[in-house]
C-alpha cells in the first residue's frame, strides 16, 4: 500500500482526441407537449451511459453540445461541455422549422477556429419530425463542404411518421443511418445507439459485409463504419397507433 | 439496471450444477454477464462465479462448438477466467438460449483502460508483473495450439498493488480454422487492418507487442509525427497509420514517425526510462515484426525481458525506481535516476543463464532463475546479512537441494538447504542445473 501511495509516475494519460458529440433538436410547434418531453427524457437517461462510455474510452475526450431550432436556431450549451460534466436542460417547443439556420450554426463552430485543427469526427445527431420552412439546402451545402462537416458522422432520428425522410437522408448521406422512431420506446432505443457513435467513432472497425459506413458517401468521406446488427428497427406497432405519442 | 434474466432465477447447468443469478454485472457486444452463486443441495450460495449470456445474433451454433471445446481443453493459467461449463435455457430463447459460467473477476482489479487515465499508479515493480503474468498467460495459450485473436484493453484487468492479472472475454479463442472477430482496433496487426490476413497466433504477438509497449510507455508505439500531421482521425487516416503505411516511433532507421512534444510526452518520457534489452524487443517488434508475421518477438523472449526488468529494478535516494541497465554499464556508463538524475551507486549482481538478478538487501530468487521455467511463485534463494558480521551479505539456499559454492579462488563449497553462501564478485554458485555468477 504505502509503496503505490508514495510512487509517483513521471508520465501523464494516454494522449487522446477531442469528440465533438451535437445534438440538434427539432423544437417547432409540432413537438410541442409529450413529444419534446419525450425527446428530453430520453436523451438525459442517456447522458449517465454516455459518460460510462467515455470512462473506458481512452482515446477520446467526448464534449458534448445542444443547439435547438424552431424560429431560427440557437446553442442551448453555448460552449463544448466535457460529458462528466453535461446536463441536460429541458428544452420546450413552439415555433416554426428552421433547420437551414441550424445547419449554419453548425458549420460555424465545424470551421478552424473554434474548431481545432486535430480531433476525431465530429458526431452530429438531428431529431426531427417534421419539414424545414427555411432553406435548409443551401445551409446543408455549405456545412457539408466544410472539410469537418465531410468527415462529421451524421445520424438522424425522425420522430412519427411526417418528418420529411427524403431531407434527413440528404443529411445523413445514408439512408440506413436515419432511423425511424414510431413510440417512445423506439425513441430511447434509438437515442441511446446514436450516442454510442462516440465509441465507433474512436476506435472504428474494419469493414466487412455486415457493415455499414456513415458519412456523405463520395471520395473522402464515410470516417464510421456502423454494425448492421445493432441499428435499432422500429417497433412493429399498430398502424392506427403510428401516430399516438 | 436489470438484465434478461431476472435477479433469483436458478438456472441448472450441462453438468446438473444449480447456480441462482444474483446480479447483473455488465453488457457487451455478445451478451450480458451476471453474478451468480453456485447453490448447495440445501438451496444455500456456496460460492460466486460469473455467467455470460448471449444475445440471440451470437448464440450460435459455431458459437457452442468454440465453448465446448475450450471447456474440454481447460485453462491454461489461472490468469484466464475460462469458460468453465455451458448453461442451456430455453425460458430465454427471446434473448438467445445459453450462456457459460466463468470464475469470477474480484473488486480489486482494475482495468487497463485506469492505467491509460491515471486512475491507478502502479510501481514498475507491479506494472512488470502484470506484463509478465499477461505474456506468460499468452504463451501458455499458444502453448496448447491456441489463438486468442483479440489481445486489447477491454478484456484484461490487473491488481496495481501487486500486478496480479486476469484475461477474460476468452470465448473468441480459437484452434485455427475461421475466426469471428478481427480484433480491436490500434492492436491489430498490420497484415489484418489491410484485410490480408485473420486473426491467428502472429498477430496475437503483434497484439501482445502493442500492448506491452502501451502497459510500459502509455503509449501507442505507431503513433508520431505521422499521427499528429493528422487532422480528422479517422478510419481512413487510421488504416494507413496502422495498417498501410506503420511505422515504429521509434525506428532507429526511419525517422519519419517520431513522437512529437505536446502530443506525444508519455513516449518521450518513459521511452528513456526503461533499459535496452526491452527496448530492442519493441524496436524488433515494430520493425521487422511489422512486416514478417513469422518473425515477430516470442512471448519467451519477452519473458526473459520483462524477468530482468523485475529483478533489476533500484530504489534511488529520491525514492524513484530505477531500471539498471546493463547494457549501459557493459559500457561503463552508469545508469542515473530519471526523476532526480543522480547515478545510481554499483549494484551487485548475479548471473544466471539468461537471467540477471540485483542482489540487494531483500531480493529473493525464484524457482525460474535456477531452472529457466518461468516460475516466480517459488522462493529458492534471499539474501541474508552474516549475524556475525554485518558487511557481510549471502544467497541463503531455500531450494531444498544442495548448491556448490566456487570461491572466487576456484576453491568449491557445499551450500546446505539453509545455509549462506557469500556474495563477492567473482564468486560463483552452482545450483545443479546451471551455474550462476556474481
Ligand atoms: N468473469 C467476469 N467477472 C466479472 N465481470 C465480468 C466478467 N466477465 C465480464 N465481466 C463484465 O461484464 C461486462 C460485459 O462483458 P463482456 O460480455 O465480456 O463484453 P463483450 O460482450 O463486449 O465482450 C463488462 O463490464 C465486463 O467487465
Ligand atoms: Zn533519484
Amino acid at each position: 500500500m504505502s509503496e503505490t501511495k508514495e510512487f509517483k509516475r513521471p508520465g501523464g494519460e494516454l494522449s487522446n482526441r477531442p469528440l465533438h458529440f451535437i445534438w440538434v433538436v427539432d423544437c417547432s410547434g409540432s413537438m410541442h407537449g409529450e413529444k419534446i418531453g419525450k425527446v428530453n427524457h430520453a436523451i438525459q437517461s442517456t447522458i449517465p451511459e454516455m459518460a460510462d462510455a467515455a470512462r473506458n474510452n481512452p482515446y477520446a475526450e467526448l464534449l458534448i453540445r445542444t443547439l435547438k431550432f424552431s424560429s431560427g436556431a440557437q446553442w442551448v450549451t453555448p460552449e463544448p461541455v466535457n460529458v462528466d460534466n453535461f446536463c441536460w436542460s429541458d428544452l420546450e417547443a413552439g415555433g416554426v422549422t428552421d433547420m437551414g439556420n441550424a445547419f449554419d450554426l453548425i458549420s460555424s463552430q465545424l470551421t478552424i477556429p473554434p474548431m481545432s485543427d486535430r480531433a476525431l469526427p465530429p458526431v452530429l445527431v438531428l431529431i426531427s419530425d417534421g419539414q424545414p420552412t427555411d432553406d435548409y439546402k443551401t445551409a446543408l451545402d455549405k456545412l457539408l463542404a466544410l472539410p469537418w462537416g465531410k468527415k462529421s458522422v451524421r445520424i438522424a432520428i425522425s420522430i412519427g411518421q411526417d418528418a420529411d425522410v427524403s431531407i434527413l437522408n440528404e443529411f445523413t448521406g445514408n439512408r440506413d443511418l436515419v432511423l425511424q422512431a414510431n413510440n417512445s420506446a423506439d425513441l430511447v432505443k434509438m437515442i441511446k445507439w446514436a450516442s454510442t457513435a462516440a465509441a465507433v467513432v474512436s476506435a472504428p472497425a474494419t469493414p466487412d459485409s455486415t457493415t455499414v459506413a456513415g458519412g456523405a458517401g463520395g471520395s473522402n468521406s464515410s470516417p464510421i463504419i456502423f454494425d448492421i446488427n445493432n441499428i435499432p428497427v422500429p417497433e412493429e406497432s399498430d398502424p392506427d397507433d403510428i401516430n399516438v405519442w | 439496471m436489470e438484465g434478461f434474466i431476472k435477479k433469483n432465477t436458478e438456472l441448472i447447468s450441462e453438468c446438473s450444477n444449480k447456480y441462482r443469478v444474483v446480479k447483473l454485472l455488465g453488457s457487451g457486444g455478445q451478451g450480458e454477464v451476471y453474478e451468480v452463486g453456485l447453490l448447495s443441495a440445501e438451496g444455500e450460495i456456496t460460492s460466486l462465479f460469473a455467467l455470460k449470456w448471449y444475445f440471440k445474433n451470437n448464440a450460435t451454433e459455431a458459437q457452442m462448438s468454440i465453448l465446448e471445446n475450450l471447456i474440454s481443453r481447460g485453462s491454461p493459467a489461472d490468469v484466464f477466467l475460462w469458460p468453465l461449463e455451458l448453461v442451456h435455457d430455453s425460458r430465454f430463447t427471446s434473448t438467445g438460449d445459453f450462456g457459460y459460467i466463468m470464475p469470477l473477476r474480484p473488486n480489486n482489479f482494475k482495468g487497463i483502460v485506469d492505467l491509460m487515465k491515471c486512475r491507478v499508479s502502479p510501481t514498475f515493480v507491479a506494472l512488470s508483473r502484470t506484463a509478465f503474468n499477461l505474456t506468460l498467460g499468452y504463451e501458455k495459450l499458444h502453448g496448447m495450439g491456441l489463438a486468442y485473436n483479440d489481445i486489447s484493453f477491454g478484456n484484461l484487468f490487473f491488481n496495481p498493488e501487486n500486478g496480479a492479472a486476469l484475461i477474460c472475454d476468452n470465448d473468441n479463442v480459437t484452434a485455427g480454422g475461421r475466426v469471428s472477430v478481427n480484433g480491436t482496433p490500434r492492436f491489430m496487426a498490420p497484415e489484418i487492418v489491410r484485410g490480408e490476413a485473420q486473426p491467428s497466433r502472429n498477430t496475437d504477438l503483434f497484439s501482445l507487442a502493442v500492448l506491452l509497449f502501451y502497459l510500459f510507455m502509455v503509449h501507442h508505439p505507431l503513433e508520431g509525427a505521422l499521427e499528429a500531421k493528422i487532422k480528422a482521425l479517422d478510419i481512413y487516416a487510421m488504416e494507413k497509420l496502422y495498417g498501410r503505411k506503420p511505422v515504429f516511433i521509434f525506428d532507429p532507421d526511419n525517422e519519419s514517425n517520431r513522437p512529437v512534444k505536446g502530443y506525444h510526452d508519455n513516449a518521450i518520457i518513459y521511452w528513456d526510462i526503461f533499459p535496452k534489452r526491452i527496448k530492442d524487443l519493441f524496436i524488433e517488434s515494430f520493425t521487422v515484426g511489422i512486416e514478417h508475421p513469422e518473425r515477430r518477438v516470442t512471448e519467451r523472449r519477452w519473458l526473459d525481458a520483462i524477468i530482468n526488468l523485475l529483478f533489476g529494478v533500484v530504489k534511488c535516494s529520491c525514492k524513484s525506481e530505477v531500471f539498471y541497465d546493463d547494457d549501459l554499464a557493459a559500457d561503463g556508463v552508469g545508469t542515473t535516476c530519471w526523476n532526480c538524475g543522480k547515478e545510481i551507486p554499483p549494484v551487485t549482481k548475479i548471473v544466471i543463464g539468461k537471467s540477471r538478478a540485483l542482489l540487494m538487501k531483500d531480493t529473493k530468487l525464484y524457482r525460474h532463475h535456477i531452472a529457466g521455467n518461468f516460475e516466480l511463485t517459488e522462493a529458492v534463494a534471499s539474501v541474508t546479512q552474516n549475524p556475525n558480521n554485518p558487511n557481510q551479505w549471502g544467497l541463503r539456499n531455500e531450494s531444498g537441494a544442495e548448491w556448490t559454492y566456487i570461491g572466487v579462488d576456484g576453491s568449491r563449497t557445499p551450500v546446505a538447504v539453509g545455509k549462506s553462501a557469500l556474495i563477492a564478485k567473482g564468486a560463483k554458485i552452482d545450483f545443479g542445473e546451471q551455474v550462476g555468477e556474481i
